[in-house]
Formats: structure tokens, sequence, C-alpha cells
């Protein structure tokens, strides 16, 4: 019984769930109160421990019923009472694995399914199947398992068949062979689809998130966007900790006395003043044209994502000209308005000069000392004129301004772009071309505007 | 041993079973999921984090288990802001003040006894330890179901409402069931509260808390238990009106709206049915009294012009 429910919390714990070590002392403690006899009851009864929340639970529920299809035949067969009872567990696998070894040429003729495949769980445990991580190992834990289950006897058999002349039998071992080797290549494949199908996953996300963003390819677009989630929720419960924190004011000493007054004025209770969180106002200016449009839609998603932690976002995007984007977002899904935004305003010739002008128009009077403006883009203009002067009195007007190019810092200011002419008038400026410099660079942007 | 295991698995079953029976004759009507997580929490001696939409059941949940264990149930709302003086326990500083100078005479008395300043302080030391009793003790909801002498069944209502630093000093109480008082020394209760915490998911609870407790999520029930919670709480409905009525809302839940009707909105809008003894669902009846079910005016707005089509469907 320990065995199956460590197998099952690693199989759960490779597909996402954090499972922790009283959680699974848990498991354990609700098998023995409830048993393994009905499986419906078994199932909920674990999930009350083992998975935590909705999403969790679904994940745990297709978990749990691939992982019994298979197994709970083992289990219902009294496998496992029996193994309890026996303490030398490890040395009656021993034996058997033996057993198994020496006859599985009778094992294979006589024997149903079941015990087929309870001999080659026995010889997985032996060969370590449980570290497999990748599907290109399956044909090497194939032959490893093989191998623990008497491989080597039967190819003894079936060379000295051929040097007896025996043809038939050689035949036939060799068949046996041959269908032992399919089997236990299915068996491997259904663990490798059980256990990797996530390590798998998290492999493929680390590297979208450090991929350069201008690279990305559509049919990443569905994992970017819930990478993008993931690192949203992340800031998010980092930020609104931070946020609470820095709310507590001064002493309010008036309200501290009033309070007091019915402990004959000893203050005991203490009233603070509450500060008044600056919201910050953010406004982004994303450059929409096809050379970054890329890093501008997975930028507008990210900004979005937070609204919990900054309610004020402004956003506008450009090519030629600029127009605002904020109601597209707050409308509609978070990725159906981004692919919008780049049908409305993507597509024509770049230019920063414009674009500057049309953003002071919009804004107005709407832009203060607690705004940060975000201008993404890589600033290069066409040749037309970058417009410096508008964008000093955008500078003079807002709190600051951060920049964010997706070009090495190499290129700036080669070729048409304004880049260093830009750079004066910013407080800050980065360069952002993949999912893990768009998350820092928001990180720090939060921090410092909170 | 089998043998031995398969007794056992009958009696939990039994068991189940039984606390599912005994929830029913108190109007409580559940699956056999919930029940099973009130005989683990029981037998494991672990709270239960419940959560779901609200207007479930989660809070009923408690006060069914406390009435079926004839405990009295203990209730902590949580808020923004509650802290331990409120939740645990607090000093009666009015009281204490108040005897200090009733008493005053007393304690000139008692000091001027002594004569030197060294053994004045000794003497009001004494008293300290007398202002600092249980008798000034003012015990919050967490401290009272600790101490209760035959086991409580404690609620923590709506937990995801708290702030985090509730939350982690909660996790002492919750591992361990004591709590320390630093005048007085650790309280330890005789009998383990049964204790449930309600979340409607305004916000994630801390990983810390949720491996203390076993996780029950309630969602909205099927229509077969809809109908058998309806029936039990309104047992002069119509049966006709009942199948209509839970059909009605079950199709109602599938729109796109802000706030779902939920298990409480559904049994007041058959209250509401069984008040004006209608037989049957008719479009404008229905208009009429949809404020029941839906609390929001973009959902009424939604869900008007499905009304004829969910009725049309609920008659089949």
């Amino acid at each position: 019984m320990v065995d199956f429910l460590r197998d099952f919390i690693h199989i759960l714990r490779s597909s996402d769930l954090r499972i922790s070590t009283s959680e699974s002392i848990d498991a354990m403690n609700i098998v023995s109160e409830i048993g393994l006899e009905d499986k419906s009851l078994l199932k909920h009864s674990l999930s009350f421990s083992l998975a935590k929340t909705l999403r969790e639970k679904e994940i745990f529920s297709e978990c749990f019923d691939n992982f019994f299809e298979e197994n709970y035949m083992n289990l219902k067969e009294g496998k496992l009472p029996q193994k309890i009872k026996e303490k030398n567990t490890e040395i009656n696998d021993l034996d058997k694995l033996g057993d198994i070894k020496n006859n599985l040429e009778e094992l294979y003729k006589n024997s149903d399914k079941t015990s087929l495949m309870t001999a080659m769980a026995l010889a997985a445990r032996g060969a370590n199947l449980q570290d497999i991580k990748l599907f290109t190992q399956v044909g090497m834990f194939t032959r490893k398992i093989f191998d623990e289950m008497g491989l080597e006897k039967l190819n003894n058999d079936i060379f000295q068949a051929s040097r007896e002349g025996n043809i038939k039998r050689e035949e036939e071992l060799k068949n046996i062979r041959e269908n032992l080797r399919l089997e236990i290549r299915d068996y491997v494949e259904n663990q490798v689809k059980l256990r990797t199908s996530y390590s798998g996953k998290q492999l493929r996300e680390d590297a979208l998130s450090q991929m350069r963003l201008t690279q990305a390819d559509k049919s990443d677009y569905k994992i970017m966007s819930g990478i993008i989630r993931k690192m949203a929720r992340r800031l998010i419960s980092v930020h609104s900790r931070r946020k609470r924190k820095s709310q507590r004011g001064l002493l309010d000493i008036r309200s501290t006395i009033r309070k007091n007054q019915e402990y004959d004025g000893i203050l005991f209770e203490t009233i603070w003043k509450k500060t008044r969180v600056d919201r910050p106002k953010i406004v982004a200016l994303c450059d929409v044209s096809g050379s970054v449009a890329n890093v501008s839609r997975f930028f507008l998603m990210f900004l979005h994502s937070l609204t919990e932690i900054i309610p004020n976002v402004r956003t506008f995007a450009f090519s030629n000209k600029a127009g605002e984007v904020t109601d597209l977002f707050e409308s509609k899904d978070i990725e159906v308005a981004a692919a919008e935004t780049l049908l409305l305003h993507g597509g024509g010739s770049t230019d920063y000069g414009q674009a500057f002008v049309d953003l002071e128009g919009l804004l107005e009077n709407n832009i203060d000392r607690k705004t940060t403006v975000i201008i993404l883009g890589d600033a290069r203009s066409n040749y037309g004129d970058p417009r410096c002067d508008v964008l000093k009195t955008i500078q003079e007007k807002s709190k600051r301004i951060l920049f964010l190019n997706p070009e090495p810092i190499s290129v700036w200011g080669s070729g048409d772009s304004e880049m260093q002419r830009f750079i004066p008038y910013c407080s800050k400026s980065k360069v952002c071309n993949s999912l893990n410099n768009l998350e820092n660079f928001v990180d720090d942007m939060i921090r410092s505007s909170i | 041993m089998s043998n031995n295991k398969t007794s056992s698995n009958g009696s939990a079953k039994d068991s189940i079973e039984n606390i599912q029976s005994n929830f029913e004759k108190q109007g409580y009507i559940c699956n056999t999921h919930i029940a099973t997580a009130i005989f683990l929490s029981q037998s494991l001696g672990k709270p239960i984090l419940v959560e779901g939409p609200p207007g479930v059941g989660k809070t009923e949940l408690a006060k069914a288990t406390a009435e079926w264990m004839e405990k009295p149930l203990i209730r902590l709302q949580c808020y923004e802001g509650l802290d331990e003086a409120k939740a645990l326990y607090e000093w009666k500083y009015g009281k204490q003040l108040l005897y200090t100078q009733v008493l005053k005479d007393k304690l000139n008395q008692i000091v001027s006894k002594s004569d030197s300043l060294e053994s004045s302080i000794d003497n009001l030391n004494n008293f300290d330890d007398i202002f600092f009793s249980e008798k000034f003790l003012e015990p919050r909801p967490l401290l009272k179901a600790i101490e209760s002498e035959n086991g409580s069944v404690l609620l923590i209502d709506e937990i995801d409402k708290s702030d985090d630093e509730f939350e982690a000093f909660l996790l002492e109480i919750l591992s361990d069931y004591q709590v320390s008082i630093p005048e007085i020394g650790t309280v330890k209760g005789k009998i383990k509260p049964i204790v449930f915490l309600t979340s409607n998911n305004t916000r994630e609870i801390g990983d810390a808390l949720k491996r203390r407790c076993l996780h029950l999520y309630i969602p909205f029930p099927d229509p077969f238990l809809e109908e058998k919670i309806i029936s039990s709480r309104v047992p002069e409905i119509d049966k006709n009106l009942k199948v209509q009525l839970v059909n009605f809302v079950q199709g109602l839940r599938n729109l796109d709206l802000k706030k779902l009707p939920s298990v409480s909105e559904t049994i007041d809008w058959a209250r509401s049915l069984v008040l004006l003894n209608v037989k049957t669902l008719e479009p404008s009846l229905v208009r009429e009294t949809l404020n029941i079910l839906l609390k929001f005016q973009t959902d009424i707005d939604v869900s008007d012009p499905e009304i004829e089509n969910l009725i049309e469907k609920s008659k089949k």
C-alpha cells in the first residue's frame, strides 16, 4: 500500500501538484481509514488531502483515473495486504524477480496478463523507471526492464536452440522475445505519458520564457499567455502584501485619546493614521509595427493582467498614428484584445514623432506627477522627425519616462534608430526581449511606484 | 488482516452513511462526498477548509455538524483588520482599572504596612498576578473553542477576508490546538474542537494553512440533489413546480452571469412561489420574481431574453 501511494504521489507531483510530506502522511491515514475497496470513495477521500484547489482537483481526478485504471486490479487482488503482512518487502520483491528471471518463458506462456503486468511493474522498479524524464528514453528503459526480467537467459536459450539446429524452438522463442519487447515498450510508453507530461511542459516553458520574443511562433502563443498569467499571479501576491504594509501611517493622537476615554484616559489602544497610497498611474505607449509587434503584444497582456495591483493603466498603440486600446482590454479577454490591437493599429510604417504628438493630444491634462510613462519600441522612426521636443514636454509633465527596447544596446542609434536621442529624456532605458525580461521590468516598476 | 480491513471499511462506510442520514434529519441534504469529509476530519482530527461559490451551504455545514454532535457552535467571522485581541483573548482593561480604583484604599493599606520600598514592590508584585489572572481575561471565539469542556465546533467564516498576518497566526492553533498567553501560560484544550474554515476565494489562501487542512470543495448541487434540498426546506411545494423550478435555476447557471443563483436563493424563490400560490412557471411571473434569484441588474438583463426558452426546457 505504501508503495502504491508513493508511486501515485510521485505521479501527482510530476503533474504540477505540490504535495508536502505532511499531506502524504494524511493520505496514508485516509487510506487506512477508508480502505481500498470502494474506488470512488477512495478517490474523493484522497482528494481532500492531495488536491487543494479546483484546478488541482481536476488534475488529481485525471491522474487518479489513469493510475488506478492500470493498478487497481493489482490492488484488489490482495497483493497489497499481503505485502503489509510480510515486513521484508524488499527481499520478497527480489526473490520474486529472481523467479521471473529464471522462468520468463513459462511466465509468458502460462500466465494471464495481470501477473505479467505485476512482473513488469516489479522489474520497472528495479530499473528505476520512476526516473524517466523524456520520451526519447523509452528505448533505453524498455531494454533495462527487459534485462531485469531475464532477457539474457532468453537470448541464451535462443542461441542454444539455433546451435542445436532446432529451428522451430528458435522461432518460437524469438516470437516470445518480440512480443514481450512490445508489451514492455507499451508499458514504458504509458508510464512516460503518465509521468512526463508535466516535466516536458516545464522544460518548454522555461525555454519560452527565455526566448527572444521577436522569434516567438504563433503556435507558442497559448503557452506563453499561460506563462504571463503565472508571472502576473506571482507579482500580484508579492506586491499586494507590500502595499498593505506601507499603508499604516503615523500615530493618530486625537482618535487615540478619544478611543481610550473608556480606560480613564490611559492610552491602551493606539489608532494609526492611514497614509494615502498614491495610486500609480501608468501610461504605456507601444509600437505595434511588424518588428516589435510580438513584444508589444505580450507586454500589453502582462500589464492588463495586473489590474489588481496597478488599477490605473492606460494603454496606447501606434505604428504611424497612436490610438487608445485601454477599453479593448477592459471589455475583452486579454488574448483577443491583444490580437485586435495588432490588427487595428499595426501595419503602418513607424513614426515616433507622430506617435508622441498623438499621445500628448490624447492625454491632454490627464498626465501629472504621479504618472509613469512607458514607451515600448525599437525607436526606428524611418528617418522621420522624432519630435524630441514633444517627448520633453511629456517628460516635464510626468513623473518619469521608461523606455523598453527589444533591440540589443549595441545597435541603439544605428541606422534609423533614434534611441540615442530619446535616452536623455528617459529615467531608464532597458533592453527587453524575453518574457523573463518583461517580468523583471514590471516587478521593478511596481516596486518603485507603489 | 484482509478480513479486518474489510470490517473496518464497512464501519467507515456505515459511519459516512450515518452522518449523511443524520444531516438529512436536520434538513441539511448532502452527498457522500461531503459526509466523507466530515467523517475523515473527525477521525484524523484535522480542520476542514471548505471552499465553493457563495450560497452553497458552507456555513450551514458547520451548523449541521454542531447540531448533530450536540456541541456548541462557536463562530468567528473574519474581516480585514481582525486581530488577536478580537479573535483570541483580551484583558478586561476597564475592569482592571475599576478594581484598582475601588481597591485604592486597600492597596494603600498594604503598601503602608511595609516599611521599605523593596517590600512594598514585592507586595504589589503579588497583585500584579491577581490582575492578570483568568478573572480579567475576556476569552474570544478561538480561546473559547479550545477551552470548552465538552468540545465544540469552531467555525472560522470567510477566512479569505482576513489579512495574511491573521492566517499565519491561525497556524499554531490549528496544528496544536493550543494557545500561549504570556501572563498565564499555555492553554491547551481537553478535547480537540472540530474546526471548519470557509472561503469564497476572494484571495488565494496560503499554502501553509492549506497543508494543515483537509480541503473540501462544494460546487453547485446537481438537479437531483437540489430537488431533495428544496423538498426538505420547502416541504409544502408542489412536486411539479419543484422539478420545473430546479431545472430553471440549473439552466440559469449555464448563462454568462456575474453572480450565479445559489442554493439559498433557490430556496427563497421556492418559498415565495409557494406564498404566491403558483402551480406552474409562467414567463410574466418569472420576470416579476427574478430579482429574488439574480442580484445584479445586468444579470437580469442578460437572462431576460432567455426566460421563455428556459421555461420551455424546464417543463420537459
